[in-house]
């Protein structure tokens, strides 16, 4: 693996994040989220990477990073559907829109596709329970979803 | 110097001695699992809650500071309705393997269970499984299902070794004790983190499954790894030691040890000299106790007593040394030397762990004893455990040299000596080693020997015996003439010797 180390535009960043606390370590989440937007996910590599920037040890690092559940320890794909599955998207059909996911790339949830493109997971209430049911597709949201819009949105994709 | 009462007691403490504390020091305890005394709080068990008057909830004792007029009840109802729920909870997800579980027998959670709950679970779903064997490191194995996150082996590894391998990962119902990823639990220490842990979820690989604590007897003993003597429980039974446990010694190890000294208890069942044995024709055969002891006379009385070299050794103890050394006068040898283990520089820190892998180099040398250093025209060396194939071809280059050893362990040496006799080791007799701050601390016998098996200074008394010399010890007598002191002056602390000038 290359280098791991922040891209100039990300140490920019970091360094103005610095300011913001009183300690390093307290800039634990938002340090964790750049090191995840440049690199995709938080290898162990970019997680020691980080405890070095922060001066703690790489397993303090991991403690937070594998309890948030957006921090991704594992590659995701291009696309990385996160299906909510809270009450009020159940209500209205979460159900069928995961399954819909699973049958078009067969894969289970928590699996990326062979061709390394798309992810699937289940995530808790987004927020967005007047639009159920709803799925965040990387950064966006995609609401009242149905059949026939879940098909329309994933031919959209390159 | 706040005052505060706790059941009833009236007691004044220190400013800033939390409520938990305060009670320790009124004689009461209070139950708990996060807590332990050497550690930063984490206040994550609430096993240790207690009812503070005037407080509107129950407080954690371990983390409130005891307060000026504080009217603590830690045994009333509320109080026992609270351990109660406290340890339901708890056990919500525990697999209560017991009958599996080698802390079964010393465990919090069972014990806990019995003096405070009582009742069965209302808990009937399913329970959350997890691993039952993760090989945590080369000492360590983790019950993943057994660990009630109370992180105080996280706390070990940050605060005391400052490694800080170990951390939870996730959250809820699914957190577990972890390394990073690719990484081991691996520290000189790691086996404190299966004393501290309040439950069986980490266990030492080399006692896992190996027997069952209750029927463990102990001793008070000390670990001869290293010049620092560290404070051990020999357990054992059945005519073997077991394990070692760390004993509490604050001015020593204060309540650690580290797992090469830990794991050194096979020493005592291994490998071991059991019977004498005397060369005939250049080779090595086992004899009677008569013959090796008229050997050895043999040997001895055709000498002047400048020929013969008495070699004590620093793995010994004080009483065995000071056997030999009584020897010498009572059959005019003065030639003193002592062999040690060498130092080893690599393995060495500024905690517990001494490159002088002796355990007694203080004792032996308090007693006059030189470093070996060899000699010229020596006939006969007489020596106790410890003394090496170096230190023998030294003596031989000078010429044909008797080698007499009171050996515990086959070993090379063994295999060169012209006289074997099968000494005890510390775990077979009392006594006593000097640790590196000049501090004698006391062992007693865990064991009986075996075979024809005798403490050093035994077979002294009987090779001087068989050269018609009046010699009559005690490991009693031994350290009151040596060392001034008597065994119930060393108490469980050991005592310092006052300085020879
Ligand atoms: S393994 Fe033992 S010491 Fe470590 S957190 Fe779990 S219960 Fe506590
Ligand atoms: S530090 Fe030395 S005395 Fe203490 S346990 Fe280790 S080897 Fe034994
Ligand atoms: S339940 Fe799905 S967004 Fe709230
Ligand atoms: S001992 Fe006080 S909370 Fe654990």
């Amino acid at each position: 693996m290359a280098d791991i180390k922040f891209n100039e535009a990300n140490q920019k960043k970091f360094e103005q994040l610095l300011k913001r606390y009183p300690q390093k370590r307290a800039a634990m989440l938002p340090t964790l989220w750049l090191a995840q937007e440049q690199y995709g996910w938080l290898s162990p590599e970019v997680m020691t990477y980080v405890g070095g920037l922060l001066e703690v040890p790489p397993s303090k690092v991991y403690e937070v990073a594998t309890f948030y559940t957006m921090f991704h320890l594992q590659p995701v794909g291009k696309y990385h559907f996160q299906v909510c599955r809270t009450l009020s998207c159940q209500l209205r059909g979460a159900e069928g829109i995961t399954a819909q996911l699973k049958k078009r790339f067969g894969i289970g949830i928590g699996q990326t596709s062979e061709d390394g493109r798309f992810t699937l997971t289940e995530v808790e209430c987004l927020g967005s329970c007047g639009t159920a049911p709803m799925l965040q597709l990387n950064d966006d949201y995609h609401e009242d979803l149905t059949e026939a819009k879940l098909d329309q949105l994933i031919e959209s994709l390159e | 110097m706040p005052k505060l009462t706790i059941d009833g007691k009236e007691i004044e403490v220190a400013d800033g001695t939390t409520v938990f504390e305060a009670a320790r020091q009124a004689d009461i305890s209070i139950p708990h699992f996060c807590y332990h005394p050497k550690l930063s709080i984490a206040g994550n068990c609430r096993m240790c809650l207690v009812d503070i008057e005037k407080m509107p909830k129950p407080a954690i004792s371990c983390n409130t500071v005891a307060n000026e007029g504080m009217v603590v009840n830690t045994k009333t109802e509320k109080v026992k309705e609270l351990q109660k729920s406290v340890l339901e909870f708890i056990l919500i997800n525990h697999p209560i393997d017991c009958p599996v579980c080698d802390q079964a027998g010393e465990c919090k959670l069972q014990e806990f269970y019995m003096d405070y709950t009582m009742t069965d679970s209302e808990f009937h779903e399913e329970k959350v499984k997890k691993p039952k064997k993760v090989d945590l490191g080369p000492n360590v194995m983790l019950d993943d299902e057994r660990c009630i996150l109370c992180s105080r082996c996280i706390r070990f590894c940050d605060e005391i070794t400052h490694t800080s391998e170990l951390c939870f990962s996730e959250r809820g119902d699914r957190s577990t004790l972890t390394t990073f990823p690719g990484k081991q639990l691996d520290n000189k220490y790691s086996l404190n983190t299966v004393d501290i842990c309040p439950v069986g979820a980490l266990t030492s690989k080399p006692f896992r499954f190996q027997k069952r604590v209750w029927f463990l007897k102990h001793v008070p003993s000390v670990c001869s790894g290293c010049a620092t003597g560290c404070n051990i429980y020999m357990d054992y039974d059945d005519g073997k030691v077991w394990r070692y446990r760390t004993r509490d010694n604050e001015s020593v190890n204060q309540c650690w040890t580290c797992d090469a000294g830990r794991l050194s208890y096979p020493l005592h069942n291994e490998k071991r000299v059991t019977r004498p044995m005397v060369r005939k024709n250049g080779v090595l055969e086992y004899s009677t106790i008569s013959d090796a002891l008229g050997e050895i006379a043999r040997a001895l009385s055709s000498l002047g007593g400048d020929e013969a070299v008495l070699v004590g050794s620093a793995q010994e103890s004080n009483e065995n040394n000071m056997a030999l050394k009584k020897f010498g006068q009572t059959c005019q040898i003065k030639d003193l030397q002592y062999s040690a283990k060498p130092k080893d520089d690599a393995d060495a820190d500024n905690f517990l762990i001494k490159a002088d892998k002796n355990p007694n180099r203080a004792g032996v040398q308090h007693l006059g004893y030189q470093e070996f250093h060899g000699g010229i025209g020596v006939k006969v060396v007489l020596a106790l455990e410890g003394f090496s194939e170096t230190h023998l071809s030294q003596l031989r280059e000078e010429g044909p040299v008797a080698f007499i050893l009171l050996a515990t362990h086959l070993g090379p040496e063994t295999e060169l000596a012209d006289v074997v006799l099968p000494a005890a080791t510390f775990g077979e007799q009392e006594g006593s080693f000097t640790n590196f701050q000049n501090r004698v601390q006391k062992f007693e016998a865990a064991l009986i020997p075996q075979g024809m098996v005798l403490p050093a200074w035994k077979w002294l008394e009987k090779i001087a015996q068989e050269l018609k010399q009046p010699l009559q010890l005690s490991a009693e007598a031994l350290l009151q003439e040596g060392f001034g002191l008597k065994f119930a002056d060393l108490g469980t602390e050991g005592k310092i010797l006052e300085s020879k000038n």
